[in-house]
């Protein structure tokens, strides 16, 4: 008996090394640069680190990001001066943008299409338009150089409150023990991707692990209208309270949006107030190719590029004026 | 509770240790230890069908005594083992079968221009493995009956019999002969049987979780969507519903039978590689052993078998695969797949082919098929799997409408995966799997029969690779044969 369960475990261990190897040697996990909180309150990436986001099992897309000094997912470093035209791009993940290589972003795609601009990528996964208000306030000697601001706006998710708190328990988490065994044991990382630790998680947070009635389940709820419109109220309610809060330039800042995913009171109210918005939807309706990744929601090189035809087009129109 | 799921890996260690390490040495102990947690096993799903199984223990205890008092006077021996059928297949008839009677005899009704309210039909929930416990008991009975077996008079052995977790659910459906008389006699800790119920628990996690959940959503898909699929999707579709099922179901069985191994336990082997039978009659000798010997040993044998006129045998296999196909779910497509299967048995039978390859398998003596061997599986291969479109089609209409599509409309066209991987893995998952099993093949309890140490720790790594390679977090991860 000793033996067997002796054997067993040093099987176990075994294997668990040997698979550690793979997963390194494939390269099989995602990295996920640290984050840190800095002294104006804007959460980002610890500055200059570089690395591979992977998506999937197995590989299915691989790309590089390089942490610029700025602590942003970009190609470039971002010195704005009143010279050069600099255009800022912010966002979520999609902007981000560790779904590609970082020196095929969006930015650069951008760039490529407006000729003597600069574009300026402050994307990261998770901000909503507190967040990317917060860090125009924040870094507002840099944004009084730059001179086109473009804000992507996942109507749904980003307007959910209606002032930045930064949130110092999420990092503080992300820096423990426990964090910082999954970050640098590969497999963990790998498991943890693909979701196998699910459960474990859940036990860990004290939830329960075994419950499985939400997958099983699932019923389809009847749509509120009701609802709906108190939502929508109540995201329109939180975008004044962030503009009155944060300020917001109407003349050099744009929404970059969906207006398939947007709600008609919203996009009204933008045009009552001249707020300017970019509506990429007709592109993405018309393309003929998938816009998005298949493993995935973010956009991929097709997506990107029709995005970045849109804000180059709108440039042009404007920067001449 | 599935076998696939924290909660297993939590409690099987911890019966583990109780059994070996706190109640060794108490056989009655360790019994009702197998109970409890038989018991808790099956009622994390749902504690109020243990009633069931508390039941048709005690009535099929009871009965076998009755019937052992009885054998002299055949009359109320028979009696008795007809009160051990009437209840257990009253519980299926009732939790199974009724709404399915209750709906075709509407139907058969308005199909006449009557109209009869579906004021009849209750809310019923199905209790998972009740096909397979009833059967299991209703064997005992049978075989004190055929004075095969003198009845037990210890009810905590006959009750950890019945509820013996690792097959409760799913199977192999035992017999007490060989379960019942393990469960009676002290277990003693065997470090072979013990490793090898080990690696049989690892194939038997791949089998389930690298090939059927795998290929689970592109079956959805493509039985969801037939009617906009070209016929070699159509194909592709059915051709892997036969992988999954085999993964699924005899990946349960590798499970259940590990596991038993570990608790000192040998069950009984319930798939022996069908994917390699030559002919129909082999298939049904590899596919479901339990479920197949069962319908052998009770119902055709006493039915006459294939000892009476031809054509009486006809009429048996006919109604065993009636039977058996009903067995599986109450659906017109399961009684439909049993006829499919009656129907490509007969000429096997009347060729006098149904027992030539009983006692071996695929190159037997060689390490290559030979070119007809190769022919007969892939047509043995082609005509299960077409059974299987009633198999798996929700209703007998969709079944033939799949089956049109694929005869009238024959076309080609690439296959896209629901989520957008790229189905190349799954074609190489699918050929390394079918060759990996023809290795194999010759024994299906040691799955890693390899004599160096080296080679079966790389398979074993493999084996885990490919789980995490293949792991999807989206999958229902039931087992297909808990519905049944």
């Amino acid at each position: 008996m000793k033996k067997f369960i002796l054997k067993t475990i040093l099987y176990i261990f075994l294997i668990l090394l040997l698979l550690e190897v793979i997963v390194r040697v494939f390269h099989l996990y995602t990295e996920d640069p640290p984050r840190f909180i800095d002294e104006y309150g804007v959460e980002k990436r610890v500055p200059n680190n570089n690395g591979y986001a992977v998506t999937g099992n197995r590989n299915q897309n691989f790309s590089e990001f390089d942490i610029n000094n700025s602590g942003f997912n970009s190609f470039r470093e971002f010195n704005p001066t009143l010279e050069k035209y600099e255009v800022a791009l912010i966002g979520d993940s999609f902007i981000e943008g560790f779904h590609q290589d970082y020196n095929e972003s969006t930015g650069k795609k951008i760039e490529d299409k407006v000729k003597g601009i600069e574009v300026y990528e402050y994307g990261y996964a998770g901000y909503d338009l507190a967040n990317q208000l917060h860090l125009i306030n924040a870094y507002k000697d840099d944004f009084q150089l730059i001179d086109q601001i473009i804000i992507y706006l996942n109507y749904k998710n980003d307007l959910g409150r209606g002032i930045y708190k930064p949130n110092y328990g999420r990092i503080k988490m992300l820096s423990s023990t426990l964090f910082k065994i999954r970050d640098n044991i590969k497999l963990l990382a790998y498991g943890s991707k693909i979701g196998i630790l699910e459960p474990l998680k859940k036990l860990a947070q004290g939830g329960n692990a075994f419950d499985d009635t939400e997958q099983g389940y699932h019923t389809n709820e009847m749509v509120d209208a009701k609802k709906d419109q108190e939502e929508d109220k109540k995201r329109i309610e939180n975008f004044k309270s962030l503009i009155d809060l944060y300020g917001f330039d109407k003349n050099k800042t744009t929404l970059l949006l969906d207006s398939r995913k947007t709600s008609a009171d919203f996009l009204n109210f933008c045009t009552k107030n001249n707020i300017k918005y970019l509506d990429f939807s007709p592109r993405f309706k018309n393309s003929e190719k998938p816009t998005t990744l298949i493993y995935d929601h973010h956009w991929n090189a097709h997506g990107r590029a029709l995005i970045a035809d849109e804000i180059g087009t709108y440039i042009n129109s404007i920067k001449g004026k | 509770m599935l076998f696939n799921s924290l909660e297993f890996l939590l409690f099987l260690p911890t019966v583990y240790i109780l059994y070996w390490f706190v109640f060794k040495k108490n056989l009655r102990v360790q019994n009702i230890l197998i109970i409890a947690a038989s018991y808790l096993f099956y009622g994390w799903w749902d504690w109020r069908f243990l009633i069931l199984i508390f039941f048709s223990t005690v009535l099929d205890f009871y009965v076998g005594q009755q019937i052992f008092k009885n054998l002299n006077t055949k009359k109320k021996a028979r009696y008795w083992l007809w009160i051990s059928v009437a209840c257990n297949v009253g519980l299926l008839g009732f939790f199974k079968y009724y709404n399915f009677f209750v709906d075709s005899f509407i139907g058969m009704f308005s199909s006449m221009g009557y109209t009869i309210k579906s004021v009849w039909t209750l809310r019923i929930i199905l209790p998972v493995g009740i096909s397979f416990y009833t059967f299991q008991t209703m064997s005992y009975s049978f075989d004190i009956y055929y004075k095969k077996l003198e009845p037990t008079r210890n009810f905590v052995s006959f009750a950890a019999f019945v509820s013996f977790f690792p097959q409760l659910v799913a199977g192999p459906i035992e017999r007490a002969s060989n379960l019942l008389s393990q469960i009676n006699s002290k277990r003693i800790f065997e470090y072979e049987q013990a490793r090898s119920g080990i690696k049989l628990i690892l194939w038997g996690f791949f089998k389930k979780l690298v090939i059927a959940d795998s290929l689970a959503p592109i079956v959805d898909d493509i039985f969801a969507n037939y009617a906009s699929y070209p016929a070699s999707t159509l194909i592709l579709g059915v051709s892997l519903f036969s992988f999954q099922v085999y993964g699924d179901f005899s990946g349960y069985t590798d499970i259940a039978i590990g596991t038993a191994k570990l608790f000192g336990i040998e069950l009984m082997s319930n798939f022996k590689f069908p994917n390699f039978a030559r002919n129909i009659a082999e298939y049904w000798q590899r596919w479901h052993v339990s479920l197949s010997t069962w319908f052998r040993h009770y119902l055709y044998i006493p039915m006459g078998g294939s000892r009476v006129s031809k054509l009486k045998s006809i009429r048996n296999i006919i109604v065993i695969f009636l039977v058996s196909g009903l067995w599986h779910g109450a659906n017109w497509t399961f009684v439909f797949w049993g006829g499919v299967h009656a129907l490509l048995y007969i000429p096997v039978f009347l060729m006098g082919r149904n027992r030539i390859y009983a006692d071996n398998v695929i190159a037997e003596k060689t390490w290559y098929p030979t070119i007809t061997e190769i022919l007969q599986v892939l047509l043995t291969f082609a005509l299960v799997t077409f059974s299987r479109i009633f198999f798996r089609s929700p209703s007998l209409s969709d079944a033939f409408d799949y089956i049109n599509h694929i005869a009238n409309d024959f076309s080609y066209g690439a296959y896209v995966h629901p989520m957008g991987y790229r189905m190349f893995d799954f074609y190489v998952l699918l050929a390394i799997f079918t060759l990996y099993e023809y290795v194999i093949r010759k024994d299906e309890r040691n799955p890693f029969k390899f004599r160096s140490p080296i080679v079966r720790f790389f398979l074993y790594t493999l084996v885990v690779l490919s789980i995490l390679l293949f792991y999807d977090d989206g999958v229902n991860r039931s087992f297909i044969y808990f519905q049944f």
